[in-house]
């Protein structure tokens, strides 16, 4: 159905909870989320704002939202990386990345679909299980390499050759995309180092779905119970992800879904324990001030705050300097929502925004524990043509402990075994 | 492997957060200390004056009814009536002087001009000119009461005529601010469920879900205040 047809306020109120419903008219228009809000900053338009989306979503659900305003916010909502900092702020707390990520579904069933790019990678996701399209073959591929490349110091098992209790699930990013496949090795060896038993799921590893939600695509909660399913019978004991989007997919949107969902683990959190174990040892120091970057995934929606800042601050020689803005306030660099699939040109700013916010406190790197995010802040020091490191949580642990696996060393590695 | 940080749920300190969140406004202080003052200076200045208009109502009532004659007649009569003045006055005046500060933030500072819309406009004028008919509609009334009774109505007393007159004399007067108090009442209510003033009816029932939600998580509710406000400082 076309956007310009008229859609009755009932229907998106249909697909509200009664809670959300409530919290469309409990703003009070403080304006505190528009202070604080990262996409504002980069695109000053009232409807970006929470209280501006807030107003709108209640009109719309009134019928009393004029058409070319009804086309703002609908803009507007998938104009929004769904960081929920607006949450934060919010002296009522309303809840306004899930009452996004809810209105999208709404507005998709009420036949008003997502923008054009979301749409294209949604297709892909659902088609071929990841987003970029590739074949499920391809997925364990940066295994196999880095065995060949003797950047292991054993074979990574496949869980259906040879069952484990852990499971290390390096997501789609950092499965298929060249930029990030040292990230899946460099935690694959750490869990070597440490002795780790575990397992990756090859070509049975399935998406998260995660992106689903985010965007609003009402096949979500089918998808979502298949893979618990999955996850059930193989009977698991420990997922780690080294992705804050997986993260928050398996752990957080799986929930009600899956009861062992609490058995989703982020990598950061895993080695703070065998860091605690003593089973990671740190030899080599790696002199750096760096500033860490909380994703918002892993904080703000997860609260996983201190245990990637303990296992930085383990890193002998590593200063830890943090930015203005951090922890709960932490401001996003835009690659969550599906807010690049729409509008890459503001991730690249908020990115920007986010790497000069590092530079201002004299960091030479920024350190993040999630592929994503890692990502986005690259195209961050591009638009801001900053000198500024980026770097995985991985990238500092591996320095200290195995220093054959550095990024720049992997990525050589498996680009001249693939050749 | 250790599990996130869970609280077990405690309906106590639940109750405590709502509590803060809701008659202290914890968050709003934290926010901003000049709007925290304002939003509580108008907060408690219009429950002070809904509690005075509700109790009215029902001594009023119950005086009609005979339900209990002592306490009505103690109230609403001069032995009592200076409770009830002292009272009026009070929450009036704390409602006038929020007012007056949300006026001078809204129209004078940059920032909240510039979000502010014709919504925020509407009602601060119409509260204001509720509160300054109220007092109006007071002063008349003072006029043509016995000095001895004016003379707990403190702020009441300086929207008083000068002298005083014949209830015949005022009448007019009286009868005319009375309805326009009245009418500018109804019309508030009649605004509030198109307006941003449902928040004072909504926000306390989502801050009660949250702050179970929130204590249980053991995250958002009790954010360090130093912390807080050195995050806030760099905008945009």
């Amino acid at each position: 159905m076309a956007r310009k047809e008229k859609i009755q306020g009932s229907k998106i109120a249909a697909g509200l909870t009664r809670r959300q419903l409530i919290e469309l008219n409990a703003c009070t228009r403080c304006a505190e989320c528009r202070a604080w809000c990262p996409v504002y900053a980069q695109d000053e338009r009232e409807v970006i704002t929470a209280r501006g989306k807030l107003d709108s979503l209640r009109r719309f659900v009134d019928g009393t939202l004029t058409e070319e305003k009804r086309e703002d916010f609908i803009n507007a909502l998938y104009e929004c990386s769904a960081c929920g900092q607006c949450h934060v702020v919010c002296p009522v707390r309303i809840k306004t990345h899930e009452l996004w990520e809810q209105a999208r579904l709404s507005l998709v069933n009420a036949g008003i679909p997502q923008p054009a790019g979301q749409i294209k990678e949604l297709a892909a996701i659902k088609e071929f299980n990841n987003p970029f399209g590739k074949p499920r073959n391809e997925r364990p591929r940066w295994a196999q390499m880095a065995w060949k490349a003797g950047l292991l110091k054993s074979p990574v098992p496949i869980w259906g050759e040879r069952p484990a209790s852990v499971i290390y699930f390096p997501g789609c990013m950092a499965s298929y995309e060249p930029s990030l496949q040292p990230i899946a090795v460099q935690s694959a060896r750490l869990l070597q180092e440490a002795g780790v038993d575990f397992a990756i799921l090859g070509e049975d590893e399935p998406c998260c779905m995660s992106k689903l939600r985010r965007m609003g695509d009402p096949a979500f909660p089918e998808e979502a119970r298949k893979r618990a399913d999955q996850f059930t019978l193989m009977g698991v004991d420990t997922i780690i992800v080294s992705c804050a989007g997986c993260y928050k997919g398996l752990r957080s949107d799986y929930r009600r879904f899956w009861p062992r969902a609490q058995k989703v683990v982020h990598l950061s959190q895993y080695l703070d324990q065998l860091f605690q174990e003593n089973r990671l040892s740190l030899k080599w120091k790696t002199p750096a001030v760096v500033t860490y970057h909380d994703p918002c995934h892993l904080g703000r929606h997860n609260q996983v705050y201190d245990e990637p800042r303990r296992v930085l601050q383990s890193v002998p020689g590593v200063k830890l300097v943090e930015m203005p803005r951090h922890r709960e306030f932490s401001c996003c660099c835009g690659m969550g929502g599906g807010l690049k699939a729409v509008s890459p040109e503001i991730q690249h700013k908020m990115a920007a925004a986010r790497v000069r916010e590092a530079e201002t406190i004299g960091a030479r790197a920024i350190v993040t524990p999630c592929q994503t995010c890692y990502l986005g802040l690259l195209n961050g020091t591009k638009e801001a043509s900053s000198s500024l490191k980026v770097l995985h949580l991985n990238e500092l642990l591996v320095r200290s402990i195995c220093p054959d696996v550095t990024h720049e060393s992997v990525k050589n590695a498996l680009a001249s075994t693939k050749s | 492997m250790r599990e996130s940080t869970v609280c077990p749920s405690d309906s106590k300190t639940s109750s405590l957060i709502w509590l803060s969140e809701v008659f202290l406004q914890r968050q709003l202080f934290m926010m901003s200390f000049p709007r925290w003052i304002i939003h509580i200076l108008i907060f408690y200045g219009f429950i002070g004056l809904s509690l005075l208009s509700i109790a009215n109502w029902i001594l009023n009532a119950a005086g009609y009814l005979t339900v209990s004659s002592t306490l009505p007649r103690f109230y609403l009569r001069p032995e009592g009536y200076l409770f009830v003045k002292i009272w009026g006055d009070s929450f009036g005046m704390i409602l006038l002087l929020g007012l007056a500060m949300a006026s001078i933030r809204r129209f004078m500072q940059q920032e909240a001009r510039e979000t502010s819309n014709q919504m925020d406009i509407i009602l601060l004028v119409l509260l204001l000119s509720i509160t300054l008919s109220g007092f109006a509609l007071e002063g008349l009334r003072l006029a043509v009461m016995p000095a001895g009774i004016s003379r707990y109505s403190y702020v009441g007393h300086f929207f008083s005529p000068p002298g005083r007159h014949a209830l015949e004399q005022l009448r007019p007067w009286l009868t005319a601010c009375w309805i326009l108090h009245f009418s500018l009442v109804a019309t508030l209510i009649a605004y509030v469920p198109h307006s941003k003033l449902m928040h004072s009816l909504l926000a306390p029932v989502i801050i009660g879900m949250n702050a179970s939600e929130e204590h249980q998580r053991g995250d958002l509710y009790w954010p360090e205040k130093k912390k807080y406000r050195e995050a806030r400082s760099p905008r945009g």
